[in-house]
């Protein structure tokens, strides 16, 4: 009886063990768990990286153009409705782009223009983080560490833009510095230059000569002028620099154009009719007359006083823009 | 004696194997029945792929391509918009009935006829903008309703520089 007893728990203690080894393998409940954790843990993820990479890829690049564009505008306002040059203009940049305000007065107020209204640095970061939030319920913060403009080629005008960014979900952390630059044309605007030195009397939009350096000759000059076009020079001072009044040379941004003597209140000066040189008045002085030309010829008919009378150069732009003697004659 | 009282035992065994392998299938079979939202959930998230990724200048379109309908007159002036930020910007220039149109004429082949799909910007509907008595339906009865969700943003006008969004982009896709 004992005996029978011990092979009854033997059978049903492997039956048991069969089973027990059966379901562990087969069971499908805990497998098929983790694989959707895993899917969906995996789509939030991708989700919400696709939309990181948006922000460092576009979206900031895409608000730092327009915000650049805004801002050189209200500068450019800002010089037309004071009257005055701004002190510096990266840490006025800076501001305005951020904040939309200069020396802590609201840029839009200073110009009477709606420009920087709801279009700031700051407006857009807090404007993608709250879409975010909503959209994938992610927490974003961003910190922008630096704003600031320069210039490395004469006709546009490169931004930077620094920032932190983290992103938080509730499967993942993004965390980054990143630098993102964007370059915009500064053809289109206003020289602020001529602005402030002619109290708005005279105008004059930034727009490129189309004549390479050496095909200059009296009839391009007499087109140039008219136009109110722009060329590249070295001894010139960059776009950015005009709106300090920093008139000193810039190698690699340097521009220039000709100031035209029938749109200036007294056409006849004693200067260069260079737009840096002429209100800076470098020839003025009765001495320095031996360095300027009249850019007229009494004696052969040529020169540019038929259209432009008074339009005179000192010699390196005489020589630059390859004027001979059959137009031009000494001021003095 | 013990012979027969071992038999007895392992039939036992067997037909508690057999009951167990019964229970095991039947629990592995409920699992295998569950509704796969792959196929939906795939199909969601390529439609905003494919909105998102495709731009207006890669498009074959005689309607939105470059070149197209909407090109030549003017209401598609980006070539570099992807196809998600033209229906923004058709949103936010208020051009609902093109917008409709072309999500319509986009999403032609990209969508299998046994699927009925939503588009959706800042939770407002934009394709299809005024849905069927069948459409609303067949959504309310759907057991299976996926989405996909982005981003959206662009630039209005290069001239000034005028940003619009960033705008909620919303995908709905499920089976009819």
């Amino acid at each position: 009886m004992g005996k029978i007893k011990k092979r009854g728990i033997f059978f049903t203690f492997i039956a048991i063990t069969i089973m027990a080894v059966f379901i562990l393998v087969f069971a499908p409940s805990a497998d098929v768990g983790l694989q959707k954790d895993i899917q969906s843990v995996k789509v939030r993820i991708a989700s919400v990286d696709g939309y990181v990479g948006d922000l460092k890829g576009r979206y900031f690049e895409t608000i730092l153009r327009a915000t650049t564009y805004k801002a050189v505008l209200s500068l450019i306002s800002y010089i037309n409705s004071t009257g005055s040059f701004v002190g510096d203009i990266d840490s006025a940049f800076y501001e305005i782009s951020l904040n939309g305000t200069l020396n802590g007065i609201p840029i839009d107020d200073l110009t009477g223009k709606k420009i920087m209204d709801n279009n700031t640095i700051s407006n857009w970061t807090k404007r993608v983080a709250q879409t975010a939030g909503s959209t994938l319920n992610v927490n974003t913060t961003i910190i922008v560490t630096n704003i600031s403009i320069y210039q490395d080629k004469p006709w546009a005008v490169d931004s930077s833009l620094a920032l932190s960014l983290l992103v938080k979900s509730n499967v993942a952390e993004w965390n980054d510095n990143i630098t993102i630059t964007t370059t915009m044309s500064i053809e289109g605007f206003h020289d602020p230059y001529y602005l402030v030195n002619t109290n708005k009397a005279y105008t004059n939009r930034l727009k490129r000569s189309s004549i390479p350096f050496d095909q200059w000759n009296i009839s391009k000059v007499r087109e140039h002028l008219r136009n109110g076009t722009y060329v590249e020079n070295p001894r010139a001072p960059s776009f950015l620099m005009r709106f300090s009044n920093t008139i000193s040379s810039s190698g690699c941004c340097g521009i220039e154009s000709l100031v035209n003597p029938n749109s200036i209140s007294v056409s006849d000066q004693r200067e260069s009719y260079v737009d840096y040189l002429f209100w800076q008045h470098d020839y003025n002085p009765a001495a320095n007359c031996t360095k300027l030309y009249n850019i007229t010829n009494p004696s052969t008919g040529g020169g540019l006083w038929d259209e432009f009378e008074y339009f005179k150069l000192d010699i390196s732009h005489v020589i630059d823009y390859n004027i001979t003697s059959e137009d031009a004659v000494g001021n003095c | 004696m013990f012979k027969k009282r071992g038999y007895f035992f392992t039939l036992d065994a067997v037909l508690a194997l057999a009951v167990l392998v019964i229970g095991v299938f039947l629990i592995t079979a409920h699992y295998i029945n569950v509704p796969q939202p792959v196929q939906v959930s795939l199909l969601a998230d390529d439609l905003m792929g494919f909105l998102s990724n495709t731009k207006i200048k890669d498009l074959n379109n005689a309607y939105a391509g470059l070149g197209g309908q909407l090109w030549n007159e003017g209401l598609i002036t980006d070539a570099d918009n992807s196809l998600l930020q033209q229906i923004g910007e058709f949103y936010t220039a208020n051009n609902l009935d093109i917008a409709e149109e072309f999500i319509q004429s986009v999403s032609k082949d990209s969508v299998p006829p046994q699927f009925l799909f939503e588009v959706w910007i800042n939770d407002g509907i934009v394709y299809p903008k005024s849905p069927s008595q069948e459409h609303i339906r067949s959504k309310n009865s759907t057991s299976l309703l996926l989405t996909s969700k982005k981003i959206t943003f662009g630039i209005l006008n290069k001239t000034t520089s005028d940003v619009w969004g960033p705008y909620k982009a919303e995908v709905f896709v499920w089976e009819r």
